[in-house]
């Protein structure tokens, strides 16, 4: 029913309030172990590992106070993708990524080659990918985007001295990608609406009419686009008029202090990712 | 009487149903329009206009109450809304924004051309689209969007819609960031369409501007409800304090003669122009005589 709701289905970028544990973390450390995590996630390649991360990720989302549905919302829009994606590890997928199984093949007619290690290949993949969206839901979700500036700067406060790395541009850079990532499904559901309004036809004629499909996007994405550029050159010219110099030799309004809360929750996720990481998984 | 063309029964909508951001828009709104009417609804930012108005095209789908326009009944999953909106056109706030083709005259035949009609026909509908917003077609069919001024935009938008030939047209905030000279000219140009077009009109505004006038019927929303319904009159000449509870301002014509009214003046409260007022004034001051005008009393 809600055909055009578009905002219902993006939870990245979000941020619901709730007071928890996780909202309350320092954020620097909030964004440690949620790169630990990441990595953990990243790295693990068998069944069990995935599953433990799960179950761990799912206890995180409650321990957040977030509705678990609303964060497993946002898979929606992905599901064709993760779709297409498995469809074509177990069809394609050969050789073996996790060195030492061995492959047996399942299926084998012309090009199309299906072992097992591809369906396991696409069931890890699946998991993955369900995992990294949940945790960066969470992240987002538990973290204005006050404390993420603040944090991700703090953190690459380091390799700034050392390196001349940009740090603090680089935190606003993330800062104002998550902030508009909203903004512009608000926007692009707008666009959508007007055009529908006089007669525009979200592509349902003639499914393998590629020039035409695509033609039919034109109405919607050249004014998003050009509401984009629009809204950049306003925050520009509004970061100009405030004389906004970037973060050279600029003091805090709001110093974060870290407590044991914070390093007790960094240390549980790194020693979450030791035991994912370093226990041989049977399969 | 003619025929009910729009009928809505306690229709209720709520934004991000089923997300913790759930925020009720329309808690049981009552609302009906019959055909060649002009009718305005207001409401202060967030009373749940522009919501209500969705409804209308189909673009939202009643999550309870009943919503019919015309003979389409949108509580039926399988109603044809393409149909329905080609016959019932939606302008949205700053539909400026909405202009995408590099020509004016492409822009304005975008709707047409998706109703799949003849170059001839497509043509005579921009011209006739184009000429009714008082944009000359040869002179500007083939200019570039972007060069174009912001209220011209607004026209070509408005072209755009009206080159649909719809039956009812619905104008979210028609005037809101106008100057003054193309407030008056966009109030002219719907006036027209009313006249001369025969169109229905459902004109969304937050405050009571000069385009309400041209309404027979008047709703007032706060808080996701109708609480006041009748003529501009009738509304305008509500007090000061009462429109206000709604989040309303009245026109400075009506808080001055409802000043005036409260300071003991004999004046009628329900006076809507700079020139009924000033009438109305020297009529209670004893001045009659000669119809005074503001052009009269300006010009000596």
């Amino acid at each position: 029913m809600d055909e055009f709701e578009l905002l219902r289905y993006v939870t990245v970028g979000q941020y619901i309030p709730t007071g928890s544990l996780i909202h309350r973390l320092d954020p620097r450390f909030k964004l440690a172990a949620f790169a630990v995590l990441v990595g953990a996630v990243t790295f693990t390649g068998s069944y069990l590992g995935n599953a433990v991360l799960l179950v761990l990720i799912v206890g995180l989302v409650f321990l957040s106070r977030v509705p678990l549905r609303y964060v497993l919302s946002g898979l929606r829009p992905a599901l064709p993708v993760l779709l297409l994606l498995a469809a074509l590890q177990i069809l394609l997928y050969t050789p073996d990524f996790t060195r030492g199984t061995n492959c047996t093949t399942l299926f084998q007619f012309w090009i199309i080659h299906s072992t097992t290690c591809g369906v396991k290949l696409a069931i890890v993949s699946a998991a993955r990918f369900v995992e990294l969206l949940m945790l960066t839901s969470l992240l987002t979700l538990t973290t204005t985007t006050t404390e993420l500036t603040h944090g991700i700067e703090r953190l690459f406060a380091p390799l700034q001295q050392r390196f001349n790395f940009p740090a603090h541009e680089l935190a606003l850079i993330v800062t104002i990608t998550l902030r508009f990532v909203p903004t512009f499904a608000e926007e692009l559901e707008r666009i959508v609406k007007a055009q529908v309004s006089r007669g525009a036809d979200l592509g349902q004629r003639g499914r393998l009419r590629f020039i035409q499909q695509t033609r039919a996007l034109l109405p919607m994405l050249v004014p998003l686009f050009l509401g984009a550029l629009r809204r950049a050159e306003e925050l520009i010219l509004a970061m100009e008029a405030r004389c906004y110099m970037g973060g050279k030799g600029r003091t805090r309004l709001i110093e974060l202090h870290s407590t044991r809360q914070d390093v007790v929750a960094l240390f549980v996720a790194v020693l979450a990712a030791a035991t994912v990481l370093l226990v041989p998984w049977p399969w | 009487m003619s025929e009910v063309v729009v009928e809505v029964r306690g229709l209720e909508h709520t934004y991000m149903r089923g997300t913790p951001m759930e925020a009720p828009s329309l808690k049981g709104v009552d609302f009906d329009v019959r055909r060649g009417e002009t009718v305005a609804l207001l409401g202060h930012t967030g009373c749940g206009k522009s919501t209500l108005v969705q409804h209308l095209n189909g673009l939202l789908r009643p999550q309870k109450g009943r919503v019919r326009v015309l003979e389409y009944d949108l509580n039926d999953p399988k109603v044809d809304v393409k149909a329905l909106r080609r016959r019932v056109a939606l302008l949205f706030q700053n539909p400026e924004a909405q202009l995408f083709e590099r020509y004016v005259g492409d822009d304005v035949a975008f709707g047409p051309r998706q109703l799949g009609l003849s170059r001839e026909e497509v043509r005579a509908r921009v011209r006739e689209a184009l000429e009714a917003v008082g944009l000359g077609f040869e002179a500007f069919k083939d200019r570039l969007t972007f060069t174009l001024s912001g209220g011209e935009k607004r026209r070509v938008a408005l072209a755009g819609v009206l080159a649909l030939r719809p039956e009812i047209l619905v104008l979210d905030e028609p005037l809101a960031g106008l100057d003054p000279a193309g407030r008056r000219h966009l109030v002219e140009l719907i006036r027209r369409l009313k006249s001369e077009w025969g169109l229905t009109l459902i004109l969304v505004s937050h405050d009571l501007e000069d385009v309400v006038l041209l309404a027979d019927r008047c709703f007032v929303m706060a808080d996701g409800r109708v609480v006041l319904s009748g003529t501009p009159r009738e509304i305008f000449s509500q007090p000061p304090a009462r429109l206000a509870e709604f989040g309303l301002q009245p026109p400075a014509v009506t808080a001055a003669v409802h000043a005036l009214a409260e300071a003991g003046l004999g004046v009628r409260r329900d006076c809507l122009t700079v020139d009924e007022a000033v009438s109305e004034i020297a009529r209670a001051l004893g001045m009659g005589g000669k119809p005074w005008t503001s052009s009269s009393c300006c010009a000596t």
